[in-house]
């Protein structure tokens, strides 16, 4: 019986980020705030994608980040298949990462994010302007992409917590 | 060098080719399966755009299922302080109603010479459009569109282009129909453009959202200058929206005409969507 809820303990530990992506890309519950202060808005899904499939991607897997892109997609009303062209590309540069590097700390982390925001949101743009008939902001666009690259250090933070806390489970 | 770029070969090629211990499927299968899906809902094809739609209605619901717990805690929220509030408001309202009051025995009487001058030019009057209120699912705030989900289709006759109002202020139009859900392209959206007319001057402009909450008045005559408070009402001419749908007034941002709208497209919950047949009486 400890046997069993020890391992559901775990898999709920595990399942966090993935409930976290799904939730993001399903709900009404985002990190836009522009009704409260005008350009703040980020994308935290980016976030969240980023440092799972850096640190742990066994956790996150790419089908998951696959369908919560469609799911995004859906519910914004974006052409099919761009989220998740751009989710997979920052879990692509994640994974990069992970393969050249050998010791990750908050800055590495932090820096190499940017180079996943920016291939991110290129791919966005480009498959936006080319194949869409939506108009862009590149304003709104680019206040997004800094706010999520100045915020990436406390989610890190906060995922390092619940990183540890659930590797202390896993460890029990 | 030659070894630094197959260094960087290979970590790319593990990095797109590489599977955990628990996962099937590879980046590179993800990201062509990705490519695959978006060029076929970009060809836009009878069977892609049916399944789009099916998809949609699942998804909306699904999402509106998932959201109802957080809407029903912001609604307590809301709701606790609108008790708050309720005293301070009944005041002012109670002011405003004597001045209503005062207003529509005037309003009456230009009612009824409006009337009898259409009847003079021999135009149509315009009777009360057919209406299907819809409940708002989903408000999902993007940096990019802004646009509601409501819980119309085309079950409900519900078609593209149709004028959506809140009370009787224009919110926006219908741009995509699936069969239990539509979305609706708000006013504020960087996508919209809506011919609008005010002043006593019959000034004609296009109202085209910015993104943010107060959209911006186009095309206005040269040397223009806008008057503060003035009432915007759609003017007709695109031939899909009716004429005379009030809008929003006249707001002044450094020299520049903004639309205050009269319906926070934040706020909305509940719609009406107007079964118009403006377009077919234009054709006619």
């Amino acid at each position: 019986m400890a046997l069993i809820y020890r391992n559901f303990r775990i898999s709920l530990g595990n399942a966090g980020p993935i409930l976290l992506l799904y939730f993001l890309s399903i709900t009404e519950i985002d990190t836009e705030f522009s009704k409260t202060f005008d350009i703040l808005s980020f994308n935290l899904q980016l976030i969240v994608i980023y440092y799972w499939a850096l640190k742990n991607p066994d956790i996150l897997g790419n089908s998951h980040i696959f369908f919560a892109g469609i799911i995004n997609d859906l519910i914004m009303a974006l052409p099919m298949g761009t989220s998740a062209m751009s989710y997979l590309i920052v879990a692509f540069v994640a994974s990069y990462i992970r393969n050249v590097t050998v010791n990750n700390s908050l800055m590495t982390d932090w820096f190499t994010f940017l180079i996943a925001i920016f291939f991110s949101n290129l791919t966005y743009l480009i498959l936006i302007s080319n194949f869409s008939d939506y108009g862009l902001s590149y304003i709104n666009l680019f206040y997004n992409s800094f706010f999520t690259f100045l915020f990436y250090p406390l989610f890190w933070l906060i995922f390092n917590i619940y990183k540890a806390l659930i590797m202390v489970k896993i460890n029990d | 060098m030659a070894t630094n770029r197959d260094d960087f070969t290979i970590a790319i090629r593990s990095a797109l080719l590489q599977k955990g211990a628990k996962q099937r499927y590879s980046l590179f299968f993800f990201i062509c399966i990705s490519i695959l899906v978006f060029f076929l809902d970009s060809f836009q094809s009878k069977t892609m755009t049916s399944a789009k739609s099916l998809l949609n209605d699942g998804v909306y619901r699904i999402s509106s299922v998932a959201t109802s717990p957080f809407k029903f805690v912001f609604f307590i929220g809301n709701l606790s302080k609108k008790h708050f509030l309720t005293y301070n408001e009944n005041k002012i309202l109670k002011a405003e109603l004597a001045k209503f009051r005062a207003k529509d025995f005037q309003n009456d009487f230009l009612k009824s010479q409006n009337r009898n001058l259409q009847e003079i030019l021999k135009s149509s009057i315009a009777g009360d459009e057919e209406g299907v209120m819809a409940k708002v699912l989903l408000d999902k705030e993007s940096p990019f569109l802004k646009s509601i989900i409501v819980n119309k289709g085309s079950k409900s006759k519900i078609k593209k282009g149709m004028p959506v109002v809140s009370s009787t202020y224009l919110v926006g139009r219908v741009v995509e129909v699936n069969y239990l859900s539509s979305r609706v392209l708000l006013l504020n959206d960087l996508n919209s453009r809506i011919p609008v007319e005010f002043g006593d001057r019959v000034v004609q402009s296009i109202m085209t959202g910015e993104g943010t909450s107060k959209p911006r008045l186009k095309f206005l005559p040269e040397n223009f200058e806008a008057l503060e408070g003035e009432t915007i009402f759609t003017s007709g001419k695109d031939g899909v929206l009716k004429p005379g749908i009030p809008i929003g007034r006249i707001e002044l941002f450094k020299n520049e005409p903004s639309v205050k709208l009269f319906s926070d497209p934040n706020q909305l919950s509940v719609v009406n969507i107007i079964l118009s047949n403006f377009i077919q009486k234009n054709k006619l």
